[in-house]
């Protein structure tokens, strides 16, 4: 088995009297596709928070390639090979293309992946980014806004993207770019972790499911498994 | 060399073209020239118009670049001021005097900056804290210097003088030679040009593009690897020293420093100079700032007792209209909509 890029170990945070993720472990392998769901409130974008270091958790542990991170500030974990994207885009909306691409960190760490610019290039090819352009972020569609984010968190030259919900908003064939691309950066071995509500966009793109529900981790499959799990039907798929 | 022009001539500030640096050339050449024409006491008011710029343009590179906004600049200016006073008054009759005069005030804003902002950025405050926290900083400040009227408030043989001020400070001088009148003009302007030039490579430089993303999302900028507490102390403690250089510049211009050059009304005369040129470009804050003090100056130097009342319905009609300033708004819509970019500018903006 390979060994966990990622991996979580009773994970728990409250915010006030919300338990928001409750004693969550989880376990990623290198150069996996994992999506996690669930219905809104099952803790997704707070265990990212977790993950990232946005937020403190009240208990649990993180490890980012072996190492606990538990501790450390968000961008210490970005310099060790994480990047993010938001539920809500937070591409720098009042700058232009060029700058947005330009304000990100070019870390030059010893392990970072030696096909980082490659991955980046690619990106921006098929996203269709021109990185000199002038153009106004707030100015490009929404789903080339998405993509601008992704873009900036893998110019950074992660080894691990956790994409919040990225396709928000976009048709079905933006989804389906998205998708692509996402599918081709994976093979060439990033990990990529994305919670998504787009049952069919899951089903395109993950190798393995996680299924979160009231903070907890409810589930965890291949799609088939997830799929096929009476339970997650219920509470998730909407069906009986 | 290439690599520090293409800097000075990013895209980070008003200005880019051939034509505007020839422009950039002559108006430097002018002002350096056409001093021959003017009286002594002439060049010394010029030189006042021109020694607010550096506190202006660091206010703009905390606040317009940066996105922190900071209402006590002006502690720092008296820092400097007040610690320049009291090391180039100790060592008068010393030609060195005000040369460590001036270090050791530059030296004391930045240390003061760097523990301030230290507790500020370090412990996570954001937003309208901020320019609150800097306001009470220098207010405290000044209710300090207040109550320094007695004979035991000295330092050596320099009296701290509480409202009175600190009277008698040294000129700058460079050796035996002692810059003032005509020299001080110059001395002035070489300052100002060269800040302003430093500044410009400084926005165009990487740092400067993660200044702007900072401006934009503090949260985003983390998540992007930066360590964004250690990026707003750097720029907090260079808007502070820059500061601290129109605190020395006037202090060696006038010789005398007062606690209400820190009080609440001078505080709030930097965030107008940059509010209403355009605090997202050096060149516009550079402008204003000589403009409103060169108008502060005449209405007041004519007896018009409504100068500062005058320069706050400039900021009020200027956060109306052109809420981006008016210079920054005229460099962006000029291009775009012609003349008619004078006309209804906000509600363009608005939709």
């Amino acid at each position: 088995m390979t060994d966990p890029i990622l991996r979580t170990e009773g994970l728990t945070k409250n915010f006030g009297g919300v338990v928001a993720t409750n004693d969550v472990s989880i376990s990623v392998p290198r150069g996996e596709l994992r999506c996690i769901i669930g219905p809104n409130g099952a803790g997704k974008s707070t265990l990212f928070s977790l993950l990232c270091g946005m937020h403190r958790a009240d208990a649990g542990r993180v490890l980012l390639k072996g190492e606990d991170v538990t501790r450390l500030l968000a961008f210490r974990r970005v310099r060790r090979g994480i990047g993010l994207t938001f539920q809500t885009n937070r591409a720098f909306h009042r700058l232009s293309v060029r700058q947005n691409l330009n304000a990100v960190l070019q870390i030059m760490r010893a392990d970072r992946p030696a096909d980082a610019d490659e991955r980046y290039r690619f990106a921006l090819d098929w996203f269709g980014l021109d990185p000199d352009s002038e153009m106004l972020a707030k100015e490009l569609p929404h789903h080339r806004l998405q993509w601008l984010e992704i873009a900036m968190v893998l110019a950074a030259g992660p080894d691990v993207i956790l994409l919040d919900e990225p396709t928000a908003g976009m048709s079905s064939d933006e989804t389906l770019q998205t998708g692509t691309v996402l599918k081709h950066l994976n093979s060439s071995g990033l990990t990529i972790v994305v919670v998504e509500h787009d049952v069919a966009f899951v089903r395109d793109v993950a190798q393995r499911i996680t299924v979160m529900h009231q903070g907890r981790v409810f589930a965890e499959g291949t799609v088939d498994e997830i799929t096929g799990h009476a339970d997650v039907r219920r509470i998730y798929l909407g069906q009986a | 060399m290439s690599h520090l022009l293409k800097l000075l001539t990013g895209p980070e500030d008003i200005g880019r073209s051939r034509w505007f640096w020839a422009t950039f050339v002559a108006v430097c050449v002018f002002l350096f020239v056409y001093p021959f024409w003017l009286s002594e006491f002439e060049a010394t008011n010029n030189a006042y118009y021109l020694l607010n710029v550096p506190i202006a343009l660091g206010l703009a590179l905390l606040w317009g670049y940066c996105g922190i906004l900071s209402f006590g600049q002006v502690a720092y200016f008296g820092v400097a001021g007040y610690v320049y006073g009291i090391v180039a008054g100790n060592m008068i009759g010393n030609a060195a005097g005000p040369i460590v005069g001036s270090l050791c005030g530059l030296a004391m804003c930045a240390l003061t900056a760097a523990i301030f902002g230290y507790f500020v950025f370090y412990g996570r405050v954001q937003n309208w804290i901020v320019p609150i926290l800097t306001l009470v900083l220098s207010l405290l400040f000044e209710t300090f210097l207040g109550q320094t009227a007695g004979y035991q408030w000295r330092v050596g043989i320099v009296q701290i003088g509480g409202y009175n001020g600190m009277t008698g400070i040294p000129a700058f001088q460079i050796g035996q030679f002692v810059v003032t009148g005509y020299s001080f003009y110059y001395y002035v302007l070489i300052i100002v040009v060269i800040g302003y030039l430093s500044l410009r490579i400084l926005v165009n430089s990487q740092y400067g593009k993660v200044m702007l993303a900072l401006r934009e999302d503090p949260i985003r900028t983390e998540l992007l690897g930066y360590d964004i507490r250690a990026r707003q102390l750097v720029v907090f403690v260079i808007a502070a020293v820059l500061a601290g250089i129109s605190g020395l510049l006037y202090v060696q211009w006038g010789n005398y420093i007062t606690p209400s050059q820190v009080g609440l009304l001078q505080a709030s005369l930097p965030v107008i100079w940059v509010a209403v040129g355009g605090r997202e470009s050096l060149l516009a804050v550079l402008l204003s700032t000589c403009a409103l003090n060169w108008l502060n100056y005449t209405l007041s130097s004519e007896g018009y007792q409504y100068a500062l009342i005058i320069i706050g319905a400039l900021l009020v009609a200027v956060m109306l209209f052109f809420p981006d300033g008016i210079i920054v708004t005229l460099a962006r819509e000029l291009p775009k909509r012609g003349w008619r970019a004078l006309v209804g500018l906000h509600k363009g903006k608005a939709g």
